[in-house]
Order: C-alpha cells, then sequence, then structure tokens
C-alpha cells in the first residue's frame, strides 16, 4: 500500500513540475523541446495500444498520422474551420480510414501485415502528392496565423507564444498515457495481449479476433490523428513526405520499440532517449562539444566536415539505435531496466 | 498500338530488372524466412559502388557488374553473418525492425559520405534508342540490361537446380532443421543465401544507375517494390518472382501512359493489396524452386 502511495504523490509532483514549466522557464527553444517531447510520447504511446498490447506490428502509422494532420490544415486553409474543430472531422476520418485498413490487413498475419500497412500508407502518400487541388501536391499546406481560441468572448489564448502549444502537448501526453494505463487494466488489454501471445488460442477462447484488432486500431489511428493535427497546427506547415512518410512511421514505431513495446513507460523513456539525442545532433550541440572540450579543432577538416554532416546524420543514430537494441536488449530500455532490476533483487537474497 | 506495344515492351525489360531486385528478396526470404527491409538500401548500395567505379575508374556501368556483383555478396554475407544471424530464432518483427535499422544506416552512411546531391551516369548510350519497326523504339541501355539480367537469371536458376550448394541452398529453404539433420552446414547456407541475394539486388542497381537517378534515399521505393512482386510471386518462389517482377514492370509502364505518371505507383500498391487479399500465397502459390 505505501508503494502505491510513493507512486502516485511521485506522479503528482512530477505532473506539478511539468504545469509549472512555463511560468518559469521563458526560452523558447527549452518549450519547443518540451513540445517535441510530449508529441512523441503521444505518438509512441498510441503506436504502443496496436503494436505493444495487441501485436500488430503496423509500419503504416504515418497513414493516420498524416490524415489528421492534413485535414486539419485543409479545413483551416479552405475553409478557416479552426483546428479544434477540424481535429474532430480529422478523427472522423481517420476512424474510417483506419477500419478500411483493418478489414483489409487484418486478414493477414505477420509479415503480410507489416506490408500490407506500409502499402496503405504510401497509396495515401502518393494520393497527396497527385491530388493537388486538395492538398496542395508537393508543395505542402502552409498556414502562418492560428485563430484565436475563444470561449464566449473571452480570449482564451491566441497562440501567439509556445505556452498554449506546451500546455495542449502536455494534455495530449497525458491523454494518451491514461489510455494506455486504462487499456492496460481493463479486460480490453487483456483481450489484446492474448491476441498478441497467441491468436489461435484467443480465439478458441471465444475472443472476437478481428473485431478486438479493430478495436485496438481504432484507438491507435485516433490518437495519433490527434498527434498528426497537433503536429501540423504546432509546425505550422505539412506536406506529404514530413507527415505521411516511411520514415514517419518507422519514427512512430521506434520511439515505442526503444522504449520497449507493451510496457505503460516504454514509449515515455524512448521518447525521453530519441527526442534529446535527436535534437542535439541536428542542432550541432556534438560538434559543438567536441569542439570544446579540444578533441576536435572547429577549423580543421573533420570539423568542418562535422558541423557540415552531423546535422543531417540523426537518422543514422535511429537506425544504430535500433540495431542495438534489437541485438542486445530486445525488449527494449524497459525490459533492460527491468531485467537489471531483477537481477540485483536476486543477488540480494 | 504502337503505344501500346512500346509501352508493354519497355515495361518488360524493366519488369527484367525488377525480377532481379525480386529473386535476391525471395532468396534470402526462401533460406532464412527473413523479410529483408534493406533490401531497396543493398540495391543503393550497388548504384553507388556502380558510380564509384565510373566516375573514379572509368569502367562502363554494365561491366562494372562484374565488380559489383561480388562485392556485394561480400557485403551481403557479411550482414547475415555479423547482424542478421543473431535473430533468425527472434520473433518477425525484430526481424523487421534489424534490417530497417540496417537500411537507415546504409542510406544515411552514404548520405553522409555523398550528400545527397542527385548522381547521374550519363554514358554514351544512355538516351539513345534501337528501333524495333512498327513504330516501336527500345531504349539501349534498358535492352542491355535485360539481356543482362536474363542471362544471369538463367546462371542462377541452373545453380540452384545442379549444383550441390545449389540444391543444399534449396533443402535449407524447404526444412532447414531436416537440412541440418542431413549434414548441411545451414549457416553457411544461409550466408551464401543472403550474399547471392545482396549480389542481385547491387547488380540490379548498376544496371539501372544509366537510366536512374542515383541518391542515398532512393532504396525505398525499391524496397517497396521488391515486397510488391515478391508477394504476387508467392513468397519464397523464384519462378514467381520472376513473374512478378515483369508483372509489375508492365503495369506500371502501362499506367503510366494510360492514366499518370504520377499515380503509376499507386496503381502497383493497390494491385499489391488486392493480392494480399485474394491471394495471398501469391500467384506461384507456396512452391519453390
Amino acid at each position: 500500500m505505501p508503494k502505491t502511495i510513493l507512486k502516485a504523490a511521485a506522479g503528482l509532483i512530477v505532473l506539478a513540475l511539468l504545469m509549472a514549466i512555463p511560468k518559469y522557464v521563458e526560452s523558447p527553444y527549452a518549450l519547443h523541446m518540451m513540445i517535441l517531447l510530449f508529441l512523441s510520447v503521444s505518438m509512441g504511446q498510441s503506436w504502443n495500444i496496436l503494436g505493444g498490447f495487441a501485436g500488430q506490428y503496423s509500419v503504416g502509422h504515418a497513414a493516420y498520422f498524416g490524415v489528421g494532420a492534413y485535414t486539419t490544415m485543409m479545413l483551416m486553409q479552405a475553409k478557416q474551420i479552426p483546428p479544434w474543430i477540424g481535429v474532430w472531422v480529422g478523427m472522423v476520418l481517420v476512424v474510417a480510414v483506419a477500419l478500411a485498413i483493418g478489414s483489409i490487413c487484418f486478414r493477414l498475419r505477420g509479415p503480410y501485415f507489416v506490408l500490407a500497412s506500409i502499402a496503405v500508407a504510401e497509396i495515401l502518400r502518393l494520393s497527396a502528392i497527385n491530388l493537388t487541388t486538395l492538398t496542395n501536391g508537393a508543395e505542402g499546406i502552409l498556414v502562418t496565423e492560428l485563430p484565436a481560441f475563444k470561449i464566449g468572448e473571452r480570449v482564451v489564448t491566441d497562440f501567439s507564444t509556445k505556452v498554449p502549444f506546451y500546455y495542449i502537448g502536455l494534455f495530449l501526453a497525458l491523454l494518451t498515457i491514461g489510455i494506455t494505463y486504462s487499456v492496460q487494466h481493463s479486460k480490453l488489454g487483456y483481450f489484446f495481449q492474448a491476441i498478441r501471445e497467441d491468436q489461435d488460442a484467443a480465439h478458441s477462447l471465444g475472443i472476437s479476433i478481428s473485431l478486438y484488432k479493430n478495436i485496438a486500431l481504432g484507438i491507435s489511428a485516433v490518437l495519433t490523428s490527434l498527434a498528426g493535427a497537433f503536429y501540423g497546427i504546432y509546425v505550422g506547415f505539412v506536406d506529404p513526405p514530413t507527415v505521411l512518410g516511411l520514415d514517419v512511421s518507422v519514427q512512430i514505431m521506434l520511439i515505442c520499440i526503444i522504449g520497449g513495446m507493451g510496457t505503460l513507460w516504454g514509449p515515455v523513456l524512448g521518447a525521453l532517449v530519441l527526442v534529446p539525442m535527436s535534437e542535439a545532433l541536428r542542432s550541432n550541440m556534438v560538434t559543438d562539444l567536441l569542439v570544446r572540450v579540444g578533441l576536435v579543432n572547429a577549423d580543421s577538416k573533420v570539423g568542418l566536415f562535422l558541423k557540415e554532416n552531423l546535422a543531417h546524420a540523426h537518422v543514422l543514430l535511429y537506425g544504430i539505435l535500433v540495431v542495438l537494441v534489437i541485438l542486445f536488449m530486445p525488449d527494449g530500455l524497459m525490459g533492460f531496466v527491468k531485467k537489471l532490476a531483477r537481477r540485483r533483487k536476486q543477488e540480494a537474497v | 498500338m504502337a503505344v501500346f506495344m512500346q509501352s508493354l515492351i519497355s515495361g518488360i525489360l524493366i519488369g527484367g530488372v525488377y525480377a532481379l531486385i525480386g529473386i535476391g528478396l525471395t532468396l534470402i526470404f526462401g533460406v532464412m524466412r527473413v523479410i529483408n527491409f534493406a533490401h531497396g538500401d543493398i540495391l543503393m548500395v550497388g548504384m553507388y559502388l556502380t558510380y564509384l567505379a565510373f566516375t573514379v575508374l572509368g569502367i562502363d556501368p554494365f561491366v562494372s557488374v562484374l565488380i559489383t556483383f561480388p562485392l556485394m555478396f561480400l557485403f551481403g554475407g557479411f550482414l547475415q553473418r555479423v547482424f542478421i544471424n543473431r535473430v533468425l530464432k527472434a520473433v518477425a518483427q525484430n526481424q523487421i525492425l534489424l534490417t530497417i535499422g540496417l537500411g537507415l544506416i546504409m542510406s544515411n552512411t552514404v548520405m553522409l559520405i555523398f550528400t545527397s546531391d542527385y548522381k547521374l551516369i550519363t554514358t554514351s548510350y544512355s538516351s539513345s534508342t534501337l528501333k524495333v519497326g512498327g513504330g516501336v523504339s527500345v531504349s539501349t541501355p534498358l535492352l542491355i540490361s535485360f539481356l543482362i539480367t536474363t542471362a544471369i537469371t538463367a546462371v542462377l536458376y541452373w545453380f540452384l537446380l545442379k549444383t550441390d550448394t545449389g540444391q543444399a541452398i534449396r533443402a535449407t529453404a524447404q526444412d532447414r532443421d531436416a537440412a541440418q539433420l542431413m549434414g548441411i552446414n545451414v549457416k553457411r547456407m544461409s550466408i551464401i543465401a543472403f550474399g547471392l541475394g545482396s549480389a542481385l539486388a547491387g547488380t540490379a542497381g548498376a544496371l539501372i544507375s544509366p537510366t536512374y537517378y542515383i541518391f542515398p534515399q532512393v532504396g525505398a521505393v525499391f524496397t517497396l517494390k521488391a515486397f510488391v512482386i515478391t508477394v504476387l510471386g508467392g513468397m519464397g518462389s523464384v519462378v514467381g518472382a520472376m513473374l512478378g517482377g515483369i508483372l509489375i514492370g508492365v503495369t506500371e509502364s502501362l499506367s503510366a501512359v494510360y492514366i499518370s505518371s504520377g499515380w503509376k505507383d499507386v496503381v502497383v500498391f493497390v494491385l499489391f493489396l488486392l493480392v494480399l487479399l485474394f491471394k495471398p500465397s501469391g500467384l506461384m502459390g507456396k512452391s519453390r524452386t
């Protein structure tokens, strides 16, 4: 009992800290990092429900991310519909897409499902490029000004700073964590896990495989579309490769896999590792550090090369991380931590 | 009619190269049951090898196959030995992720070395054509690459059917455990199979390099295409991959003419989904060479 109280208290303290950050931190860069972190958590967590719990490894989650982002942006640009309304349209559309995908892909197992999920996302990406009248094609959609959010006559925020985005992001991350928690501790979650562990056994126990797979996909897709819509309005720009590309699908998966699939805190851990790491590479922080420590001379050939290229190399790091995680920690960081904890416990006994 | 014949023929010619890519993937899948998501990136490495051979040593892209093939074989063997071998018993998604990771490493390393600029290999024959008659003409580089592909496929077929090693590879594909009990060194066969698969992909890269843009991210397109081809033909079937390759080549070429070039890949993916839906075992079913 005291353990749960302790846990709850720790959670509340972290939450209070997170709520308080924008009050004391003014640096837009720090807030930007936090927003990216929240976004990654919600993306990873959404994938977790389908991939981690129900065991359906979708490599096409960009489809839902992109549909969410595009719908919101398109409605805002063409019809001046504010994003907090557009997002609902996006969710409805995503459910429709997810059900269509589910009815095709869930007849397939294992590798075939993976391939089908990629194909669907690619069809959407290519359609976004080709349907120029709707989506503006490869040029993408740019929305520079968001309408102010009002309740009645009172303006709650006009989105001129990063603070409102911070709270939306935080809400999104908490929402996905909350939903994952409730899924994990409900009958639904047990059904998902039964399907993951042994589809045939689950079926023979009377669990409707296609129904529950579709439910898992539906929840996962809706949450992913929310993350996509948030990404769209935060960045203010969407184009086919950045929201519908295969890279996006891989990134969504990676957050979850590096952290640990099928665990509540895995995606959080994954985001905590991935976001700062890729940001450090992107912003040349690593090169600056190497220069400052004196390992590399800033004007030498190596220094210039690193400065020039390391910024583009964050995806290389993703690759290396995946390979290392799969080979040495197949259960992700979370599994690794748990294993260490177990070993220590055993040694103590 | 001339337009139809024209696009049909160029579809078949490009389909020959697709077949090569598909055979590589299907060979790897057949022997190891691993879906190689780095297949397109391996092809991309082959393209850059060809590019290097062309710009540094001045070797013709089609002649450079003689260098690309053995080098890519060694590269594939190395990948199998060091990485893939460790996940043969792991769950499917870990194998997929590992190969995705390897692909990311390849494409981004190449990007660091060569930057992401588009490169072109311009040869004397790059844009030359052969008149066939009836208003139909054939691109010379495509024709040469098709001939080389056919030769390689024939040799490969003979190798798999007639040689001891080829038979051992097929035995491993049929039943890994039984093959091992029969005294076949399955580990070695896996290395050979992955090496061969990579060599075929690399060769395909070399063959298309005179007619295609070379850039680090080119692999993703071909990875997807390779899947479509092998699933269409039936996973693990070499003959199926040949058929699948040509079918995809023709589909692409015809839909580029009759629908639009922007939608041709969509047509291919829709076809892919339809096959998955109605005949997931592919055209050649479960049969293997």
